[in-house]
C-alpha cells in the first residue's frame, strides 16, 4: 500500500511542477514565498482531487516544444490569414470535407495533443477521434484546389510528429515510424538509453491496462 | 422581574430534555418556576401596600422606543400572583393528571413554562411593544397547547381557530399602539398613555384597535367562539390558559388602559355593548350545555363579559369589584376546570347525562367542586359573593340611564350564572334517577389538592375582604369617576341585598326548569352563530385565496413577463414624466471597436427574438452576452467582463442541461394579435432603457458615492481591487443578503428536482456504488458505428491506447465518450483549479475575488461532469452541496461577526500584517474569510446545479426509460395559428 502510495505520489510530480509554474506565472514575481505557496497549493489540491493513475511515459524536450509552438505560432496567422481571404472571396464557395487520418502513435495523449493543436490551425476542425485505433476525423474547410486532401493528411502528421518531438520518448518516435529527433542524432549516448529501456520495461512488466468502460481499481 | 422571566425560558429551554429523561413527577419541581413568581410577589405585598412601585428598565431597542421596563403596579401585582400561582398549582396537578407514558409530555412542559413566562412579561411590561411582543407569544403558545393532541383532528382545527382569532386581534392591537406612540402627544408607555391620554380621532381610532386586541384575546362578542373550542386542550391548559391567565390578558389590558380612557365615548359605548352581550349569551348558552367542561366554557365566556364590563367602567367603586372580581375568577374557575378534569379521569366521561352519584363516591372532587361554584354564582362568605355585592352596591348607588342599564346586565347575568353554577353542581354531582352510579377508577390523592387548594384560598379571600380592599383601593383610586367603593361581606339592608335574594330566587327557578329552558334554547334560535359565520368566513377566504391565486399564477411566462415589464415601462414613465426630461451630454462612442460590438449585439438580440429553436435562441443569447463582455473590456473593466464571461459560460451550460428535457422548438407562435402587443411591449422596453441611460446621468444631482470609493476601499478595506472591496467590506451587508438568496434559489431547485425522490438527496453516486448490471449513463438509440472497432473480449489494445484518464466515463455509452475531452479534462481541471485559487486570493488588488474564483471551479466542475457523466462528478466533487452551501454562508457571517469579539462593528476589515522571515512579508486581511464563504457558496451553487439539472435528470430519465429527445431529430409541428407558414421556419437549421 505505502509504496504503491509512492509510487502515486511520485507520478503526480510532473502535474505539480507544472500548477507550481502555473502559480507563480499568475502572481508574476518569482520568489520564494510564490513557490512555497505554489507547491503547497498543488500539492493540497492533488490531493483533494485525484485522479486515477496514468503515468507520464515520455521525454519533455526543450526544443521540441519551442519548435511546436513557435510553427504552431505560424500556422495560426498563415491560416487565419487564408481563411479570411477565402471567406471574403464571395464567387467561389469552398467545398469542405471530412477526413479521416489514422495517427502513427500509440498514446490518447500524443491524439488529443495533435487534435486539439490541428483544431486551434484555422481551416481545418476535429469533429471526431477514435481511442481504439487512434484514427482523427477532421473537417477540413476547402478542398477544392488540387493535392489539398493529401495536403491536410500531411499537415496532421506533421503536427503529430512536432508533438512527439516535444513530448515522447524516443522509443516512441522510433515505434510510431518518425525520423528521431534530428537534434539528439549528434548527441546519442549512454544517457538516452538507460532512460529508454526503463520506459520500455515500465510496461513490459505486464501491468494489465483498463479496457475501455472498465474501472481501474 | 427579567429574571423571572429568563429563569422562565430557561426552564422552557430545559423542560423537555427533563421530562423525556425523568417521566411526568418533573411537574413538581418545574412548579417552582411559575411559583417563583408568585412568592416574589407575595414578598412584595408590602412595598404594594405602601403603594410603592419598583420599576426595572432595560433599553433594548432604542431606535424603535423598545424597551424591557417592567412595572409592579397593584394590577400587575395581582396578575402575576395569579398567572405564578395557579400555574404552580396547575403544573402540580399535571404530575397526576397525565399518564406515565403520555407522549409528548417534555414538549408541553416547555411550552407551558413558556407560557407562563410570556405572560408574566405581559402583565409586567410598560412598553406596549414588549407587550404586544409578549401578547403574541402567549397567542403562539396557547396554539401549541391547544393543538397538545395534534393527532386529533379537532384539535387541531381549534388550535388554528384561536390563532387566527387571537392574532387578528392582536395585529389590530399593534396597530393601535403604534398610532397612540407615534402620535402627537402619544408615548409607547403605559403609564404616560394613562397618565395623560391623548385625544382626537387618531387616538379614538388606536383604542377601538387595541379594545378589539382585548376582545378577541379574552373571547368576547363577536368573537368568543373560539374559547369554547379552545376546550379541545388538555384540561390543565383549560384551566390555565382559559380561567385564569391567557383569556385574562385582555380583562388586564381594559383594566390597564381604563384609568385613561374609560370616560372615552367610543369606550364606554364598545365596553358596554360586548361585554353585556358575552356576559349574557355565554351564561344562556350554557345552560343548554351538556359537556361539563363546555359548561364551563361558556361560563368563562361568560365571565369575562362580565369582568371587563366591570373594569373597562370609569367608576371607582365598580373597578374595585371588577379587581377582586378577576382574583375571585381565577381561583374559582381553575378550581372548577381541575374537579372537571378530576372527573374525567376517574369516571371517563364529562357528559352530565351519564354522570351520577360522585357527590357521595368522589369526595375529593365534590368538596371543591362545591366551594368553588359557590363562589362563581356568588353567595357568601366566597370571594365571588364579596365581589358581586360590591358591583350591585355600587350601581344601586348612582343612578343615570347608563348605571341603570349597567345594572340590569348584571342582574340578569348573574341569574343566568347562578342556573348554570346549579346546573354543574347538579350534573357533576348528584345523583339522576334512571342512571348508573357512574364508576370510578381511584386517582392519586395528589390530583385533588390543586383544586382544594383553590377553593379553600377562594373562601379564604372572601372571609377577608378587607386584604382585598387595602390592596385595591389603590388602584381602583386611579379611575377618573365615582366615589371610592368598599369590599365587604354584610353590607346591610338595601337594594343590592335585595338585589342578590332576586338572583338567587330566579336562578334557582331557571335551574329548577332547565329541562323546558333546554327546550326552549333548541326551539329558538337566537341570532347568527359567530361559530359558523366565522366557518363561513374562513371558507370564502380559502375560496378567494384560490380565485386570486388562479387570476395572477397563471404558470404562463409570457403572462408573468408582460406583468413584470408593464409595470417596469409604467412606473419608470411616471418618474419620468413627473421629475422632467433633460438629455445629458451624448458621446455616440469612445473607439469604433465600439461600434462594431453593439452593431453584433444588436444582431444577436433580433435574431434571438425571432428564433424558433430553443437552443438556437440559447446560443443567439450567447452572443450578445459575450458582447457585452467585450464592450466591458473595451470600457477597461477587466473585472466586469470577466465576472460577466463567466456568468454568460454557465448560463450556457444550465440552460443547455435544462433544454436536454425541453421540446427542441418553442410552442407554435401565438396569434397574431398578441404577437403584436408582445413584441410592442419588447420595443417599449428597449426605448425605455435607452431613454434612461441617456437622462439618468444628468438626473444627478448630487456627487456620487462612488467618487469616495477608490480612497475608501484602499484606506479602510486595504484593498486596490475596488470592485472587490466594494463586494467584502463597503457594500458586505448586500452581498450577505445575496449569498443568503443563491443559498435559497439553489436549495429551491434542487428541492423542486428531488421532488420525486427525496431519499436519493443525502448522497453522491460513486463509482464504487455501481453495479455491472447498471444502466449506462446518457444512452443513446443511435447504433455506436464505431463498435465493430472496439477490440473484443479479452484482445489487448495498445499499451498507451484506451486508458482511463478519467474514473467516471466508464459509466457512459460507449458512443458518448470522448478521448480529446477526457484527456483535456485531465490535463486542464488541477489548472483550473490553481487558476480559481489564485483569483480568489489576489482579488482583493487585482481583478478576481471569490465570487469570479467560484465560477472558475463551478466551470472546471461542469467540465468534467461533461467529460465524464453523473459518476465523473461524484468522484470529482464527492460532497454534497448543502454542506458547501452552509460552510461558505457560516464563514461568511461568521467573519463577519469575529471584529465584534474585538470592538469592531460587524463585517469591519482589519489588516494583519505578518513578518514571515525570508518569505517577505505576508498581508491578510481578513475580508479574505469573507471572500471564501461567497466563494463556497458559487461553488455550492454551481454543484447544486450540475447535480439537479445534470446528474438528477440523467438518472430520472434513464429509470423512466425515456432518455432525454434527442433535438437534431425532432421536428416542428404546424399548427393553423402560425402566422407565416413553418416552410420557412423549417429553413432556419
Amino acid at each position: 500500500m505505502s509504496g504503491r502510495g509512492r509510487w502515486d505520489w511520485l507520478q503526480r510530480v510532473p502535474m505539480a511542477v507544472w500548477m507550481t509554474a502555473v502559480w507563480v506565472l499568475l502572481w508574476g514575481h518569482l520568489t520564494v514565498a510564490n513557490v512555497l505557496t505554489g507547491v503547497l497549493v498543488s500539492v493540497l489540491l492533488l490531493w483533494v482531487f485525484p485522479m486515477p493513475r496514468v503515468g507520464f511515459e515520455g521525454r519533455v524536450s526543450l526544443i521540441g516544444v519551442v519548435l511546436l509552438t513557435g510553427r504552431l505560432l505560424v500556422d495560426v496567422v498563415r491560416a487565419s490569414v487564408s481563411v479570411a481571404i477565402r471567406a471574403l472571396r464571395w464567387r467561389q464557395t469552398p467545398h469542405g470535407a471530412v477526413i479521416r487520418v489514422p495517427l502513427r502513435s500509440e498514446s490518447d495523449l500524443f491524439l488529443t495533443l495533435t487534435a486539439e493543436l490541428t483544431t486551434l490551425v484555422p481551416g481545418s476542425f476535429v469533429v471526431e477521434a477514435h481511442r481504439f485505433t487512434g484514427t482523427l476525423y477532421l473537417h477540413v474547410l476547402d478542398v477544392t484546389r488540387p493535392g489539398a486532401l493529401e495536403r491536410a493528411r500531411h499537415d496532421v502528421f506533421e503536427q503529430e510528429r512536432r508533438v512527439m518531438y516535444a513530448f515522447a520518448t524516443d522509443a516512441d518516435i522510433e515505434a510510431a515510424g518518425f525520423e528521431p529527433r534530428p537534434w539528439r542524432l549528434r548527441s546519442r549516448g549512454g544517457r538516452t538509453r538507460t532512460r529508454m529501456t526503463r520506459e520500455r520495461s515500465s510496461y513490459e512488466r505486464g501491468k494489465v491496462l483498463p479496457r475501455d468502460g472498465e474501472d481501474e481499481s | 422581574m427579567l429574571q423571572l422571566i429568563a429563569v422562565h425560558l430557561l426552564a422552557a429551554l430545559a423542560a423537555p430534555a427533563l421530562v423525556s429523561r425523568f417521566g411526568r413527577r418533573m411537574f413538581l419541581p418545574l412548579a417552582l418556576v411559575p411559583g417563583s413568581a408568585a412568592i416574589w410577589a407575595l414578598t412584595r405585598l408590602g412595598d404594594v401596600l405602601a403603594g410603592e412601585v419598583p420599576v426595572q428598565s432595560v433599553s433594548w431597542v432604542d431606535s424603535l422606543d423598545m424597551h424591557l421596563t417592567f412595572r409592579l403596579d397593584v394590577l400587575a401585582w395581582l396578575m402575576v400572583l395569579l398567572v405564578g400561582g395557579i400555574g404552580a398549582l396547575v403544573m402540580i396537578y399535571c404530575a397526576w393528571y397525565f399518564a406515565t407514558g403520555a407522549k409528548f409530555l417534555g414538549r408541553f412542559a416547555g411550552i407551558f413554562i413558556g407560557f407562563a413566562g410570556a405572560m408574566l412579561g405581559l402583565v409586567t411590561t410598560d412598553n406596549t411593544l414588549a407587550l404586544y411582543t409578549f401578547w403574541e407569544l402567549t397567542t403562539v403558545f396557547s396554539y401549541l397547547l391547544i393543538g397538545h393532541y395534534f393527532t386529533r383532528k379537532g384539535a387541531r382545527r381549534a388550535g388554528m381557530q384561536a390563532i387566527i382569532v387571537t392574532t387578528f386581534g392582536g395585529l389590530a392591537m399593534f396597530a393601535g399602539f403604534l398610532i397612540l406612540g407615534a402620535m402627537p402627544g402619544g408615548s409607547f408607555s403605559l403609564s404616560e398613555l394613562v397618565r395623560e391620554p391623548p385625544a382626537g380621532t387618531a387616538a379614538t381610532v388606536a383604542i377601538v384597535c387595541i379594545l378589539v386586541g382585548a376582545l378577541t384575546k379574552s373571547a368576547l362578542v363577536p368573537f368568543h367562539f373560539w374559547l369554547p373550542g379552545a376546550m379541545a386542550a388538555p384540561t390543565p391548559v383549560s384551566a390555565y390558559l382559559h380561567a385564569a391567565a391567557m383569556v385574562k390578558a385582555g380583562v388586564y389590558l381594559v383594566a390597564r388602559l381604563a384609568p385613561g380612557f374609560a370616560e372615552m365615548d367610543t369606550w364606554r359605548w364598545i365596553i358596554l355593548i360586548t361585554g353585556s352581550a358575552t356576559m349574557l349569551i355565554g351564561g344562556y348558552r350554557s345552560l343548554k350545555q351538556h359537556d361539563l367542561k363546555l359548561l364551563l366554557a361558556f361560563g368563562t365566556v361568560s365571565q369575562l363579559g362580565f369582568l371587563i364590563l366591570l373594569v373597562g367602567q370609569p367608576n371607582q367603586a365598580v373597578a374595585l369589584a371588577g379587581l377582586a372580581l378577576i382574583g375571585a375568577h381565577a381561583m374559582f374557575k381553575a378550581a372548577l376546570f381541575l374537579t372537571v378534569g378530576v372527573i374525567d379521569a376517574s369516571a371517563g366521561t364529562r357528559d352530565l347525562r351519564q354522570l351520577s352519584g360522585l357527590g357521595r363516591n368522589l369526595r375529593g372532587a365534590a368538596i371543591p367542586g362545591f366551594l368553588a361554584t359557590f363562589s362563581m354564582v356568588g353567595l357568601p362568605p366566597f370571594a365571588g359573593y364579596v365581589g358581586k355585592e360590591a358591583v350591585l352596591e355600587a350601581l344601586t348607588h348612582d343612578g343615570g340611564a347608563y348605571e341603570s342599564a349597567l345594572l340590569a346586565v348584571v342582574v340578569v347575568g348573574s341569574v343566568l350564572t347562578f342556573a348554570y353554577g346549579m346546573r354543574f353542581l347538579w350534573g357533576a354531582f348528584a345523583r339522576k334517577p334512571g342512571v348508573a352510579d357512574a364508576q370510578l377508577d381511584r386517582e392519586p390523592p395528589g390530583l385533588f389538592v390543586p383544586g382544594f387548594v383553590l377553593a379553600i384560598l377562594g373562601l379564604g379571600a372572601g372571609l377577608l375582604p378587607g386584604l382585598g380592599e387595602g390592596l385595591f383601593e389603590r388602584y381602583a383610586a386611579t379611575y377618573p369617576a365615582g366615589e371610592p367603593g368598599h369590599l365587604t361581606l354584610w353590607g346591610g339592608i338595601g337594594p343590592a341585598l335585595a338585589l342578590t335574594v332576586v338572583i338567587v330566587a330566579v336562578g334557582l327557578g331557571l335551574f329548577a326548569a332547565r329541562g323546558l329552558v333546554e327546550r326552549a334554547q333548541d326551539a329558538v334560535i337566537l341570532g347568527p352563530d359567530a361559530d359558523r359565520g366565522y366557518r363561513t368566513l374562513m371558507r370564502r377566504l380559502d375560496r378567494a385565496a384560490v380565485a386570486v391565486t388562479s387570476a395572477t399564477q397563471r404558470g404562463s411566462l409570457p403572462g408573468y413577463l408582460g406583468i413584470i415589464l408593464v409595470v417596469t415601462v409604467v412606473s419608470a414613465a411616471i418618474a419620468l414624466g413627473s421629475s422632467g426630461v433633460q438629455i445629458g451630454q451624448v458621446r455616440l462612442f469612445d473607439s469604433p471597436a465600439q461600434l462594431l460590438v453593439a452593431g453584433i449585439i444588436v444582431i444577436g438580440a433580433i435574431l434571438t427574438a425571432q428564433a424558433r429553436r430553443r437552443l438556437k435562441a440559447v446560443v443567439l443569447l450567447g452572443v450578445t452576452g459575450y458582447g457585452v463582455v467585450v464592450l466591458f473590456a473595451l470600457h477597461g473593466a477587466p473585472d466586469l467582463a470577466l465576472t460577466q464571461a463567466l456568468v454568460e459560460t454557465i448560463a450556457l451550460v444550465v440552460f443547455i442541461l435544462v433544454l436536454r428535457r425541453l421540446p427542441a422548438y418553442f410552442s407554435n407562435r401565438p396569434l397574431k394579435s398578441s404577437r403584436w402587443w408582445r413584441a410592442a411591449l419588447g420595443a417599449l422596453v428597449g426605448v425605455l432603457a435607452m431613454a434612461l441611460a441617456l437622462i439618468v446621468p444628468a438626473a444627478r444631482v448630487a456627487d456620487p458615492i462612488s467618487v469616495l470609493f477608490p480612497t475608501e476601499a484602499y484606506e479602510y478595506g486595504y484593498g486596490k481591487n475596488i470592485v472587490n472591496v466594494t463586494l467584502v467590506d463597503i457594500r458586505a451587508w448586500d452581498t450577505m443578503g445575496e449569498i443568503a438568496v443563491l443559498l435559497v434559489a439553489a436549495t429551491g431547485v434542487a428541492s423542486l428536482v428531488f421532488a420525486r425522490t427525496r431519499t436519493r438527496t443525502g448522497r453522491v453516486e460513486r463509482m464504487r456504488d455501481r453495479r455491472s448490471g447498471d444502466a449506462q449513463v446518457w444512452p443513446s438509440e443511435l447504433e455506436d458505428p464505431a463498435s465493430r472497432l472496439r477490440p473484443a473480449q479479452g484482445t489487448a489494445t495498445a499499451p498507451r491506447r484506451a486508458r482511463s484518464w478519467l474514473t467516471g466515463p466508464g459509466a457512459l455509452a460507449p458512443n458518448r465518450r470522448s478521448v480529446i475531452f477526457e484527456v483535456a479534462t485531465r490535463l486542464l481541471f488541477h489548472t483550473m483549479l490553481v487558476f480559481a485559487l489564485f483569483l480568489l486570493f489576489s482579488g482583493h488588488n487585482a481583478p478576481g475575488g471569490g465570487f469570479v474564483a467560484g465560477l472558475i471551479v463551478g466551470i472546471a466542475l461542469t467540465v468534467r461532469y461533461l467529460a465524464g457523466g453523473r459518476y465523473e462528478l461524484g468522484e470529482a466533487a464527492p460532497i454534497l452541496p448543502g454542506a458547501l452551501l452552509g460552510t461558505g454562508l457560516f464563514l461568511s457571517a461568521g467573519a463577519g461577526a469575529v471584529p465584534l469579539f474585538f470592538g469592531g462593528v460587524v463585517l469591519q476589515s482589519v489588516k494583519i500584517d505578518v513578518d514571515l522571515g525570508i518569505l517577505g512579508e505576508m498581508h491578510l486581511v481578513t475580508s479574505l474569510f469573507f471572500d471564501i464563504g461567497v466563494f463556497l457558496v458559487v461553488v455550492g451553487l454551481m454543484l447544486d446545479v450540475l447535480r439537479t439539472l445534470g446528474a438528477e435528470i440523467d438518472r430520472q430519465g434513464e429509470a423512466t426509460g425515456t432518455a432525454s429527445p434527442d433535438i437534431a431529430h425532432d421536428s416542428p409541428r404546424s399548427s393553423p395559428d402560425d402566422s407565416r407558414p413553418l416552410v420557412d421556419a423549417g429553413g432556419e437549421h
